[in-house]
Parts: C-alpha cells; sequence; structure tokens
C-alpha cells in the first residue's frame, strides 16, 4: 500500500516543495526514511511513530519505507512530521486518498500527536503544491500571511484525523495569539541638542547612506541610532514579506498577526560570531543578523569590539545587498540590504575629541582606529563625530522635531530617488552621477579644491556627491547640487576616525 | 669629518681598514665606539672617561678587565659583559667609516669643532654627533619647545615665534618631536632667516619619529642636527631627558609654548632654569590642559612670552626692520570680508576653537550653509581645521610654510 502526501522544507529562507511518499509492505517490522533526510528529520521515525500510537491508531505490521522526493535535497527540520504520519496513516488505510488528496500538512509533532509549529512555516506555507494546508494551532495566524492558500489548523492528529474523515468541522477560528505589544517607538524629539547627528540620521534614511558615530561613552550614539528606524517609511508589501519570512525561517521572532511592516533593527552584540552575524551554519543554513536587518537598520555597537574577520565578511553584502552562503551541505542567497550605522569610541580612552582631553598615546589611538579596514570604513559614506551634550543642551534645550514630521521629507526624498530608477540614492551606479547628480559651478570648484588638496579621492568624491544629492533631494530642490549640499557632505565624509593630535604635517611634508 | 685627524688619516677608501691602526684613528672614533655600546648612557660615559682615554678606555674592554670597569663604571656584571664582548667584535675603523658614508661630524668635548655654548656646561656631553651648519650657534639661541598633544592655537604660535625669530638673526633649537617641536621648525625653515637647530635623541641615522621625516631632512641639509646618540641608537625614552639638557645648553632663552602640567618640555625649562638662562612660556587659555604647564611656569616666575618682541627684549636683540614678507603676512589676515554671513561666523569664534555643531547653535545658520561658510573660509586661510574643531588663524598661512 503506497500513499503520497506534500509538505515543504526550508532551503535558507524560501520553501521548497516536498513530496512525502509512504510504502507499508509485509516483512519484519522495521521504519526507514530515505531522500537525504538530515538528523534532525531522521528522528521523525521515533516522534511520528510515537504520535500515532498515542493517538490510538494501529502502526502497520511490516516494513515502512518513507521516501522524501525530490531525492537530491537535502531535509532538515521536524516540519515534515506530520505529512509522513498522515501518509503512514493513508498506507494503513485510517484515512483514504481522497480525504487527504488536495492536503498539505506542515508541523511537527509531539509524542502525544500534538501539532506543533515550525520554523519558517510562511515560507513553508507559500511552498506546498497544494490548495489546503494544515498547521498546528499556533501557526494559524502566520501561515494565513502567506498568499491566498486555504489554511486549516488542528491541536493534535486525532483530531485531524476525525476533521479530514468529516466526522468533525476544522475549527476555523482559533484562538488568536496574544496581540503584539504596542510597539514603542523611539521618537526623535527626544533628543536634545545634536543638530549635526539629526540631520545625519534623516539622511541616512532618506538615501541608505551607512552612518559611523564617533564619539565618548555616554554621548548619545546608541540613542541616535535607536530612532533611525522610526525614521524610515514603512515596508512596503514586498518588502514586508521577504522580512517575514526571514523572521520566521531564521525565529528572530514569530510574527503574529500581520505582516512585519516597520523596518527591523537589529543591534547584534560584539561578540557575535561571522556566522552569526552572515548566516549559516553546519546543518541548517539559517540566516543571520545581517538578514534579520533587512529592509531596516543593522546597529553595531562598539565596531571596534568586533573580530575583524567578522567586520569583513559584511563588505560584500554591502556590496550586493545580498549574502550567499555556500557550506558543503548547500549553498542559499539570505537577502541582506540594510542601512549600516557603527558606533565606537574615539580612542581607548573614550575623551578624544576635544583639544587636549585625551590621555591616550598617539600609537594607541593609531592601533585603536586601525581596527577598522579600510575598505570597511570606506564604505561609510557618512561619519559623525557624536559630542557629549552640555548640560545647557541638555535641560533647557528645545525639544527636536518629531520623527514624524522627518519621515514625510524621507518620504518625499525617497519617492525622488525613485524617480531616478532605484529606492534610494545610495543605489545609483557611479555612472550616473554625472547626470542625476550635476553640480552648480561654486560646488564644482569646491569640488576641485577638495581633490587637488588630497582630502577627498575619486571614489570618495563619487560618495559626497551621492549624499549631496540626498541632501538636495531632502530640501525638496532639484540638481544641481548647490555648495551648500556639496560642502555639508563633505564635511560628513571627512571627520575624522582617529581624532590624531599630531601637529606635524600640516605645515611642512 | 674628523677635526683631529692626523697625517695618518688619508681619505677614505678601499685601503683604510689596512693601514688604521690603534694609534691613529683619533679619540672621536674610540669615543663614537664606546657611545655605541648598549645602555651607554651619558654618565656611564663620564664615569669611564673621568679614569680613562678613550683609546684607552677601549682597550681595557677588549682585554676584558671585567672588574675594573666594573667598579669604575658602576654596571651590572652582565652589562659589563656585554659590553666586552662587544667591544672585542666591534671595529672602529669601522665605526669611523659609517660615520663618514653618513656624513657624520664627531665632535669631542674640548675639540675644535665642539660647540662653545657647551664647553662651559656643568654636564657636557662627550662627544657630539652632527649633520649641518655648525657655525649655526654663532647666533642668539631660543630653544622653542612645548608638548606632542598640542591645540592648534599651541601649534600656530610656536610657528609664528619661530617663524619671526629666524627672521630677526635667531637660531631657533627644538626637539623634532611632532606638535610644538614641528611647528618651530616648520616656522623657521619657513622664514627667510637663520635655519633652525634640531637637537634629538636617537642616532642621525634612526629617523623618530618618522612623521618627521621630511622636517628632519630639511633640518639636516639647511640647519643643523645634533645628538649625543651614535649611529643606529634607538630612540630610547632615557635619551630624551638628555637631550632635554642639551636643548637647554645650546639656548640663551628657553620658550614653553604649550605643555601639560607632566610635560617633557617643563623638563627642559628647569635644566635651562638651573643654568641661568632665561625661561619663558606662552600663557595659554586657563581651561586649557594643554596649556596648564605654561601657565603654572608662569606663576611660578617664568617670564611671559606673548610675541617675538618680547622674546628680542629677553635676547637683548634692538628691533631691526621686520622682513617685508612678514609684514605682508600680518596684511594679509585683516582682509576685509564682504560677507555678512561669514563676517558673523567668525565673529562667533570668539578666538576659541568650535566645532560646526557649536557655530550652528551660536549663530543660527543652517548647517549646509555653515559647512559650505566654514569651507570657504579655510580655503582663504582665515580658519583652521584640526579633526572636528575650527579655529580663527592669526594670521593667513605663509605660501612658502607649505610644501604639499
Amino acid at each position: 500500500m503506497t500513499a503520497t502526501i506534500q509538505s515543504a522544507v526550508l532551503q535558507g529562507v524560501i520553501g521548497q516543495a516536498v513530496a512525502v511518499e509512504v510504502h507499508a509492505s509485509k516483512g519484519l517490522p522495521t521504519f526507514t526514511i530515505v531522500g537525504l533526510p538530515d538528523a534532525s528529520c531522521r528522528e521523525a521515525r521515533d516522534r511520528v511513530r510515537a504520535a500515532v500510537q498515542s493517538s490510538k491508531f494501529d502502526w502497520p505490521d511490516g516494513r515502512v519505507t518513507v521516501n522524501l522526493a525530490p531525492g537530491g535535497v537535502r531535509k532538515e527540520g521536524a516540519g515534515l512530521d506530520l505529512a509522513i504520519a498522515v501518509a503512514v496513516l493513508v498506507a494503513k488505510g485510517v484515512l483514504s486518498k481522497e480525504q487527504t488528496g488536495e492536503f498539505a500538512f506542515v508541523a511537527e509533532l509531539g509524542l502525544d500527536g500534538t501539532l506543533r509549529r515550525v520554523p519558517g512555516t510562511l515560507s513553508l506555507v507559500e511552498a506546498v503544491e497544494a490548495s489546503r494546508v494544515v498547521v498546528a494551532e499556533d501557526a494559524y495566524a502566520e501561515a494565513r500571511l502567506g498568499d491566498d492558500r486555504e489554511v486549516l489548523c488542528a491541536t493534535n492528529l486525532r483530531e485531524l484525523v476525525r476533521c479530514l474523515r468529516g466526522e468533525a468541522p476544522f475549527d476555523l477560528a482559533p484562538p488568536s495569539p496574544p496581540a503584539a505589544k504596542a510597539e514603542v517607538t523611539e521618537d526623535l524629539q527626544d533628543v536634545r541638542g545634536q543638530p549635526l547627528g539629526r540631520r545625519a540620521l534623516e539622511i541616512a534614511a532618506s538615501g541608505g547612506h551607512h552612518l559611523l558615530m564617533v564619539g565618548p561613552p555616554g554621548a548619545g550614539k546608541t540613542m541616535l541610532a535607536r530612532r533611525l528606524p522610526g525614521l524610515l517609511p514603512q515596508l512596503d508589501n514586498e518588502a514586508a514579506r521577504v522580512v517575514t519570512r526571514i523572521y520566521s525561517a531564521g525565529d528572530f521572532g514569530v510574527p503574529t498577526s500581520s505582516l512585519i511592516t516597520r523596518p527591523p533593527f537589529r543591534a547584534p552584540h560584539h561578540s557575535t560570531t561571522m556566522v552569526a552575524l552572515v548566516g549559516g551554519g553546519s546543518r541548517a543554513l539559517r540566516p543571520g543578523e545581517i538578514s534579520a536587518a533587512h529592509g531596516g537598520v543593522l546597529f553595531l555597537d562598539e565596531l571596534g569590539e568586533f573580530a575583524p574577520v567578522v567586520l569583513d565578511a559584511l563588505r560584500q553584502p554591502l556590496e550586493e545587498g545580498v549574502i550567499r552562503v555556500s557550506r558543503a551541505v548547500g549553498a542559499v542567497t539570505f537577502p541582506a540590504e540594510f542601512v549600516l550605522v557603527g558606533s565606537m569610541n574615539p580612542c581607548p580612552c573614550g575623551n578624544a575629541g576635544g583639544p587636549g582631553q585625551c590621555r591616550c598615546t598617539d600609537a594607541a589611538r593609531m592601533r585603536y582606529a586601525r581596527r577598522l579596514s579600510g575598505p570597511l570604513l570606506d564604505r561609510f559614506d557618512m561619519r559623525l563625530f557624536v559630542r557629549r551634550p552640555s548640560a545647557d543642551e541638555l535641560f533647557r534645550g528645545e525639544p527636536g522635531e518629531q520623527s514624524a514630521a522627518v519621515r514625510d521629507r524621507v518620504l518625499a526624498a525617497r519617492e525622488r530617488a525613485y524617480r531616478r530608477g532605484v529606492r534610494y540614492n545610495s543605489m545609483l551606479p557611479s555612472a550616473t552621477l554625472e547626470r542625476e547628480a550635476p553640480l552648480a559651478p561654486e560646488a564644482a570648484r569646491m569640488a576641485e579644491r577638495a581633490v587637488a588638496s588630497g582630502q577627498l579621492s575619486a571614489r570618495g568624491l563619487q560618495r559626497v556627491r551621492c549624499v549631496g544629492l540626498t541632501i538636495c533631494d531632502l530640501d525638496g530642490r532639484e540638481p544641481p547640487l548647490q555648495g551648500a549640499d556639496l560642502a555639508l557632505a563633505l564635511q560628513l565624509r571627512n571627520n575624522p576616525v582617529s581624532l590624531d593630535h599630531s601637529f606635524a604635517g600640516s605645515h611642512v611634508a | 669629518m674628523w677635526p683631529d685627524e692626523g697625517p695618518a688619516g688619508g681619505p677614505p677608501g678601499a685601503g683604510e681598514t689596512a693601514t688604521a691602526e690603534p694609534g691613529t684613528l683619533g679619540d672621536e672614533v674610540y669615543l663614537a665606539a664606546l657611545a655605541s655600546l648598549a645602555g651607554m648612557g651619558p654618565a656611564r660615559l663620564e664615569r669611564l672617561l673621568g679614569r680613562w682615554q678613550p683609546a684607552e678606555a677601549w682597550n681595557v674592554l677588549n682585554s676584558g678587565a671585567l672588574t675594573e670597569v666594573r667598579a669604575v663604571a658602576r654596571v651590572s656584571e652582565q652589562l659589563c659583559q656585554r659590553w666586552i664582548g662587544d667591544a672585542r667584535r666591534a671595529d672602529p675603523a669601522e665605526v669611523r667609516r659609517r660615520h663618514d658614508h653618513a656624513g657624520v661630524t664627531v665632535a669631542r668635548r674640548g675639540a675644535a669643532g665642539y660647540p662653545a655654548r657647551l664647553a662651559g656646561d656643568p654636564e657636557p656631553p662627550a662627544v657630539l654627533f652632527s649633520q649641518g651648519t655648525p657655525e649655526l650657534l654663532e647666533h642668539p639661541t631660543v630653544s622653542i619647545v612645548g608638548t606632542r598633544r598640542c591645540t592648534r592655537y599651541g601649534a600656530d604660535v610656536a610657528f609664528d615665534l619661530a617663524r619671526a625669530a629666524a627672521a630677526h638673526g635667531v637660531a631657533v633649537i627644538s626637539g623634532l618631536a611632532i606638535g610644538i617641536d614641528a611647528a618651530a621648525h616648520a616656522g623657521a625653515l619657513a622664514a627667510d632667516g637663520v635655519p633652525p637647530v634640531g637637537v634629538v635623541g636617537s642616532g642621525l641615522d634612526r629617523i623618530y619619529p618618522r612623521d618627521n621625516a621630511v622636517l628632519w631632512q630639511m633640518v639636516a641639509q639647511r640647519g643643523l642636527l645634533l645628538t649625543e646618540a651614535p649611529l643606529g641608537a634607538a630612540p630610547e625614552r632615557w635619551r630624551f631627558p638628555a637631550r632635554n639638557r642639551v636643548m637647554a645648553a645650546l639656548s640663551d632663552v628657553c620658550v614653553v609654548v604649550e605643555s601639560h602640567t607632566d610635560g617633557g618640555a617643563l623638563g627642559t625649562a628647569t635644566e635651562a632654569a638651573q643654568r641661568g638662562r632665561t625661561v619663558a612660556a606662552v600663557p595659554g587659555p586657563i581651561r586649557s590642559p594643554a596649556s596648564a604647564g605654561t601657565n603654572r611656569l608662569i606663576a611660578e616666575g617664568g617670564g611671559v612670552l606673548c610675541d617675538v618682541e618680547d622674546l628680542l627684549v629677553l635676547l637683548d636683540i634692538s628691533r631691526t626692520t621686520l622682513a617685508p614678507r612678514d609684514a605682508a603676512g600680518a596684511a594679509g589676515g585683516e582682509a576685509p570680508i564682504t560677507d555678512a554671513v561669514a563676517v558673523g561666523i567668525l565673529e562667533a569664534f570668539d578666538w576659541m576653537p568650535a566645532t560646526l555643531e557649536m557655530l550652528a547653535s551660536r549663530t543660527g545658520v543652517g548647517l549646509g550653509e555653515l559647512a559650505w561658510h566654514l569651507e570657504n573660509l579655510s580655503a582663504s586661510g582665515l580658519l583652521a581645521r584640526r579633526g572636528l574643531w575650527y579655529e580663527r588663524r592669526a594670521e593667513a598661512p605663509v605660501a612658502g610654510g607649505r610644501s604639499g
């Protein structure tokens, strides 16, 4: 007796349809699973048998062989449990092929037959080759976020069989999961002072320019960074779907009743390993933090404390917007398009910035600054020095503009970028900058001066131009870029990372 | 190169090694060889020379008289053994050839090439290595010293003071460190006057700090480089206080431009005061840590030095006519600015360093426009940028002072 049941497995963050075939025949009682299952998938044998038996169904007497097709795809995870159990029940004759024909099943089984949610439910439901999908009750809300497939749920195997046989109706309104906590987004109006910092955040949000913040401890770097997601416009439907899939597959926080529409904010600790940051893993290839930040902000606090190899692994995704992870078990591509915000102290003692305040030696300061490789540093279009606000600014400063007001400007600026054919300005290829960001005569003179004096490389000039274009967009002006646009962009790019106090070289050499 | 060269010493050439016998090499060579030994500071060298002539001392070391050398030099047995081993391996003729090759003059105390200013000093170096023009020390001298972690204010003052002093025929002495020292050397080189004197702590082939390589070479070519350290000597920590005493002894007046309370420049000032030289300091803002040491020096009785006039009075030089380019430079700073916003920005500085954000809140000018004006004012030399900070410059920079 054979049976075929539809299900799916995860490949990175994308689902792959899998047909579960079961063959029950006479012979010594055995239960084998073939078709490239990994360890967690092979353990389904014990779970499925226990679940079937504790649900008061008979286990087939002879040989039971499970094949997972297509055979060339490695299957990992417990999401095939329910499909295997149902296929066994069909092979045993408990259920008929007609009763299960249009269904697919995506759930893990407990030993007592309970259905459980599996990571990546959203992607799996979207991938199955069937019109109706059964998932665990706690995955119901998430599964319904997918396309227009009919989603059904059950609490345990016994109940599911009764529903499939038509002896009971599917419960179509399972208790909805507790509503997501009211979103507490931090507002920009809480920031006192820091005019340049606010401006830099606005530019980063509009143009997708990466931002490096340097400043002493307690100056407000983290506070500023946390307010960046609030300035980003809501994700559009397509982006929201991608982000939700990533969150579901990576178990970064299960989506509840709706797609994730707020741009994410991820702030991994500096002890994070390379795999946790960019994705991978020895068995299952999971998305990393940079994919979790897709469409939003990746904030790396204390950038200098991250292992250099971890930081350098960011270079390719920063350039391409995706990360390709290749391992022995296969290769997957994760989306990874984010605004990178880094923060670090200016020197080991943290006090550099005011003339003569730092007690570090020049050598120590240089060593500290060297932890950031040149190529990575080059990716930051803006470098911001965040000073500690004075008591006056803290207690008597005017509350700043609200995030909502800034967000409107950001949205308008992004529309201008959209008309140029990109989502935001930092994606403009440098070849098109000549056309899209022409310079007014006085701005051209300033650019020439900056290049001639060695302040700026040719590539640096392109980036400055790109940031200048975003500033121009935010002001609601059409290019050409005015001197003020370029001057501010130059100011933001040329801020030093290491504040060296050596004087030699400015007069001679 | 070798002032006491006897008739036996021919020009440096291929046959020299063969002809070089112990008696014909001259004391300078043995002094250089002795000074090249590991851990041989001025005091130890002095003790050895108190007992033996240089060539004698070298022979004693070569003969391996461990206890005798130890007793005289007061060093550990280990070090003494190392000296003996090194001395046996070293060839004085080779030492001589190295110095010849590098163009380094070796002057022994009391010999002709030795600076007269050091002759009467309580702790005169036994031997001095130099490159450049020794006659520079016949001018009135001022040592302009200060912290490596200087502010733009200090660097500007040092630069302008050194330039004006050099233009008035004063030889500027400094230590070729980064910060104030470098600014002083650069200022003196920028003037159409007396080139500067650099007193360094390492061997003349060991440029330190590397950042000042260009400045170092310019001083060696146009001015004078002096050191107590033989060729190859690393810039070890203990060499710098010793270097400071040489600087103090060479100068008529010692000016500290900026110093933290624990700065090495204050050591130079102390050495100078002990030698009866005039010590003066440039006052600075009371809140600037880089001026804390100099302000205290003034409080403790050091002279106040605000411009080159003060220096000329201390040196007892009557003010001659200013060099014309100097006058032009001063006028350049007063060039009228027509833009009202730019004037407002300059006034908002109040002659203290300020950042873009500080200026934005003082003037109310938008960030973009402000950045634009700062950029232009810097380009025209009215402002100087140092990291995040902008400062007003006293004068427009002199074109000759910048070489790249």
